[in-house]
């Protein structure tokens, strides 16, 4: 009968997507390959972010096969990624965990959202464990305690004293809020709320929309403007963002932006000019990164994927660092596949990692995973970037 | 005051945004009776043509919106020839279905080609004009008017010419249309390559003041859909009444509420509107 | 005993041999997760299929009602401790009691206006389980949704239990349907839905039956949406929103309206070729759609539909049920 039929081709299909996936791990060459899960959105609203972070760890993944592997017990090994698409959705992350986990045997996942990384902490610590690469700078994931994790980003919670001290001498005492209304839109909104009023400073009404599906700014920031801010706290997506600069600009704001570290300057600088972002403080544009190992990186970055490549952000140096670690610290730890012994090396591998691999000023792993480095941010200042200082938050590097 | 007025200005500016989309989708779905979904990649790809005459061609503005124009009108037409001739006469779910996989398609290809960035058009118009305290962008201003002109040929076209009175008589009884002798299906394919020529419109003037990517389209078309209904399916004047209207409720609602429930406006919106009439605003009739 | 009946029962017997052997033949819990998924979508899709081919009106809230579901059992399982059991109940009869509250206001509009009706109904639902965070989790969602306790001696904690357990409802489901559809009442919904106007004639209360069908409708996704949460473990807002609502369209359509395999056998083929062209990553839509048009094109009555013309058409036979 034609509805059996169906069923067993429905069954059929299902088994050839099953025959689909790989089989990976094993040896290539005589290198051995270490597979590397990625979770994160590569399709929908934020596939251009999920696709930044992926190209980080492409990027690292790559020179590691170049050079021939990094070594364990004088075996070379490299890395591949594995990768699933979950869209942005939390619940999709830890179903395409699940998947990948399935598919081979893997003791690494990195998740990029906060959203997704809370979903996936239920479940690394069962079988099959894994270690946790978190990229995301909410300070809540350190709350959580996963002794498997490894949280790659600066924490935001660091940063509004910092801008409120450069911005409100500058500018004022009035701060208008725009900032985007998505969760880790709010908890800034909070936190700069909070430490605006503590400095005597008054804030207006939180005219915040979600930027994800504003297209149009022009009436928020009209109503935003109506209060006579002196300093706008804006932020979501970096072009997003820039829209609402240019909105701003165009109808006469002259003031300070206090911006989301979700932003990226590089990639707002695209749309809005420098003359527009007078004032602005923000994330440190990873070009011009105050240590020695970035315009080494940042050129090797635009050899590899093109002078027109999407421009090299922290976004894509944090995750790219964050692998070359991982690499480290499994041969400190002189394994692939323990993720608690890969998690004990990782402070030592933070220290100890080739000058020629290393980006940032790093000083050590936290007790709940934090990567320890130095952070700047970045204040435009008559038409440049100013370096600004970020204390760094929470207990010192114990590891 | 100010304030009401600057919202006033941009609402009207937005709503002429609203007004030419919806006006391409009424035109189909009253005449042709297709809930042609994948109406708003029309609007997402006359962005892309305009992105591509500017950024790849160098071209001038004004004939990136003519080269945009001309691309997407021939793609309506596609619409028609190639997938709902096929399906005329079946239900409106059927053509849903196609309308849907059209614009799979079409956004699918869009990510392929130009992957789901975020694109910025320029735009030689990027003076602001003010005057009485409000200000405008001279891009704002020229999608006002070529909203109104566009309105304007839109009804000199249905009611003066010979092809849009074919039109309003598909309209209004297809078999009645058949027996006076008019070609419907030339009419149809006019008629999908008219309301192409509408999303693009919209579609190029709108491109340099927001960002252009593969899903654009996708928040427009569910609110051109609400104007569609909230005006009276085919009906011109209520696709445009309908679309300032919903624009100055958002941004009015967003002003003087919240602007985080102005996405809620448009839907609740329709909802009330349907209680109270369930054939919308105004009768059917282009 | 005729061979009719034979014929019949072999031809419902042989799928659900096929269905319960499949995850000890198939020795991937991987496909296992994804039949499952399957199994709880086809559940709504069901429900769609008894609004809109038995009744003839399109919702497009339906993935709303699903998602209610899945969030009243989540949130009474996952933040009030009750158990699955008895949290079902409670979404279905919360879902209903929406779905009658929306009927009142939709179903003075039909057909088109009901379905834009519908739209709008559907995306304030997504609206408001995003802005309701202290009870949704907002846009992050609902994790850590318990899988249902056990009864006696059965567990559903491990996957082929909830596999079967999944099973057990849609078949359940679909004798339900069934069912409906050879009662009194579902005759009344093919009346309404192929003349609503003769319909009044011959006195029945149309409004009433529109009523009735919707929030069966709404209770049959919420069934599909409870069970989805309790077997993911997790639940967002974009499992109610208008992009789901499309897809189980797609699925009912292609599988086939109005005929009784016709939303399993369309939400397995489609599911099936989504995860068979994962392969091609960033192509899928783009092979997708095309392929969406032509079966809508060539195959109106959907797969399903269409063979059970070809099966009537080569037996010459007398129709069914």
């Amino acid at each position: 009968m034609l509805a059996r039929k169906l069923v067993l081709v429905g069954g059929l299909s299902l088994l050839a997507a099953a025959c689909g996936g790989g089989e990976g791990g094993g040896t290539d060459d005589g290198v051995e390959v270490v597979p590397i899960g990625y979770v994160g959105p590569l399709s929908g609203g934020a596939a251009y972010y999920g696709r930044n972070v992926l190209r980080g760890l492409e990027m690292a993944a790559s020179e590691i096969a170049e050079s021939g592997g990094f070594m364990i017990n004088g075996r070379p090994h490299r890395f591949e990624l594995v990768t699933a698409d979950d869209r942005y959705l939390p619940y999709e992350t830890a179903t395409a965990a699940r998947r990948i986990l399935q598919q081979e045997q893997m003791s690494v996942i990195l998740v990029p959202h906060a959203g997704g990384i809370r979903a996936v902490q239920e479940m690394n610590l069962n079988e099959p464990r894994f270690l946790l690469m978190a990229y995301s700078s909410e300070p809540s994931i350190l709350e959580a305690e996963n002794p498997l994790q490894i949280m790659l980003p600066p924490r935001f919670d660091g940063y509004q004293r910092p801008f409120v001290d450069v911005l409100m001498p500058r500018f004022g005492n009035r701060l208008g809020l725009l900032g985007t209304t998505t969760a880790y839109g709010r908890a800034w909104t909070e936190h700069v709320t909070a430490e605006w009023t503590s400095r005597g400073g008054t804030v207006g009404r939180d005219n915040g929309v979600d930027y994800n599906t504003t297209t149009d700014f022009t009436g928020a920031v009209s109503r935003a403007l109506a209060d006579d801010p002196d300093v706008l706290f804006i932020g979501g997506p970096s072009q997003p963002t820039a829209l609402v600069i240019r909105a701003a600009r165009e109808q006469g704001f002259q003031g300070g932006f206090l911006i989301m570290d979700q932003a990226k300057f590089m990639e707002m600088l695209q749309i809005v000019s420098m003359d527009a972002l007078e004032g602005a403080v923000g994330v440190y544009p990873q070009e011009y990164y105050p240590t020695a190992g970035t315009p080494g990186w940042v050129a090797r970055y635009y050899e590899r994927f093109g002078e027109d490549a999407p421009p090299a952000t922290s976004e894509v140096a944090i995750n790219y660092q964050g692998l070359h670690l991982v690499a480290k610290a499994m041969e400190i730890a002189g394994t692939t596949t323990d993720p608690d012994a890969i998690r004990s090396s990782f402070g030592e591998a933070a220290r100890t990692i080739d000058d020629d691999l290393r980006i940032f000023d790093m000083t050590g792993v936290t007790d709940g995973g934090h990567l320890a480095r130095a952070v700047y941010a970045a204040h435009v200042l008559d038409g440049e970037f100013v370096a600004v200082p970020i204390p760094v938050l929470g207990p010192a590097p114990s590891q | 005051m100010t304030l009401f007025l600057q919202q006033l200005v941009n609402g009207v500016a937005l709503g002429s945004v609203y007004a030419l989309v919806a006006l391409g989708l009424t035109l189909v779905y009253g005449v042709l009776k297709v809930p042609n979904f994948a109406h708003g990649a029309l609007y997402m790809l006359a962005a892309y043509v305009v992105y591509v005459m500017l950024e790849d061609v160098g071209a001038p503005y004004a004939l990136a919106i003519l080269a945009s124009v001309l691309t997407i009108a021939v793609v309506g037409a596609l619409m028609e020839l190639v997938v709902f001739r096929h399906l005329h006469g079946k239900t409106p779910v059927h053509m849903m279905i196609a309308a849907l996989g059209v614009l799979f398609f079409m956004e699918g290809t869009a990510d392929v080609v130009w992957g789901p960035d975020f694109r910025p058009v320029p735009t030689p118009l990027d003076g602001v004009v003010t005057a009485f305290g409000i200000n405008i962008t001279e891009q704002r201003v020229l999608v006002i008017l070529a909203a109104v002109a566009s309105m304007v040929g839109l009804y000199l076209l249905l009611k003066r010419t010979l092809m849009g009175m074919s039109i309003e008589a598909l309209a209004q009884d297809r078999e009645g249309a058949l027996l006076v002798g008019i070609d419907t299906r030339r009419v149809a394919v006019l008629t999908f390559a008219i309301s192409g020529v509408l999303a693009a419109i919209a579609g190029s003037l709108i491109a340099p003041l927001v960002l252009v990517f593969p899903l654009m389209g996708a928040v427009v078309i569910l609110k051109a859909f609400v104007i569609v209904i909230l005006g009276g399916m085919g009906s011109v004047p209520g696709a445009i009444v309908g679309g300032y209207l919903l624009a100055l409720a958002e941004t009015m609602a967003g002003t003087y509420v919240a602007f985080a429930f102005s996405e809620l406006i448009a839907f609740a919106l329709l909802v009330m509107v349907l209680v109270f009439r369930p054939t919308g605003l105004f009768r059917k009739g282009v | 005993m005729g061979a009719a009946r034979v014929k019949r029962l072999a031809a419902l017997g042989a799928p659900l041999l096929a269905a319960i052997l499949f995850p000890l033949v198939v020795d991937n819990p991987y496909l296992v997760s994804v039949a499952v998924t399957a199994y709880v979508t086809a559940i709504a899709v069901y429900g769609l299929d008894v609004l809109l081919g038995y009744t003839g009106q399109l919702s497009l809230a339906h993935a709303g009602f699903f998602g209610v579901g899945g969030y009243v059992v989540g949130i009474l399982t996952s933040d009030y401790g009750f158990s699955f059991w008895t949290a079902l109940p409670v979404a279905l009869a919360v879902t209903s009691l929406l779905g009658h509250l929306i009927g009142l206001a939709a179903l003075r509009t039909r057909h088109d206006y009901f379905a834009i009706f519908t739209l709008a109904v559907g995306v304030m639902i997504v609206i408001v389980i995003e802005r309701w965070e202290g009870l949704t989790g907002g846009t992050d969602g609902l994790i850590g949704i318990p899988p249902p306790a056990s009864i006696g001696p059965l567990s559903f904690t491990s996957l082929n239990a909830q596999y079967y357990l999944v099973l057990a409802f849609l078949v359940f489901t679909i004798y339900v349907v069934w069912a409906l559809m050879h009662s009194l009442v579902g005759r009344t919904f093919l009346a309404v839905r192929n003349s609503e106007e003769l319909a009044r004639a011959v006195g029945i209360d149309t409004g009433r039956t529109h009523q009735l069908s919707f929030v069966i409708s709404a209770a049959l996704a919420a069934l599909g949406g409870a069970l989805y949460a309790t077997f993911l473990g997790s639940i967002g807002p974009d499992v109610g929103d208008v992009p789901m609502t499309f897809n189980m369209l797609v699925y009912l359509m292609i599988g086939g309206v109005a005929s009784l395999p016709g939303p399993l056998v369309g939400t397995l083929l489609i599911m099936g070729l989504m995860q068979a062209l994962t392969a091609f990553q960033e192509y899928t839509m783009m092979i997708l759609g095309p392929i969406l048009v032509l079966v809508i094109i060539f195959f109106p009555h959907g797969i399903a539909g269409q063979g059970k013309v070809l099966f009537e058409r080569l037996t010459g036979g007398r129709k069914g049920a």
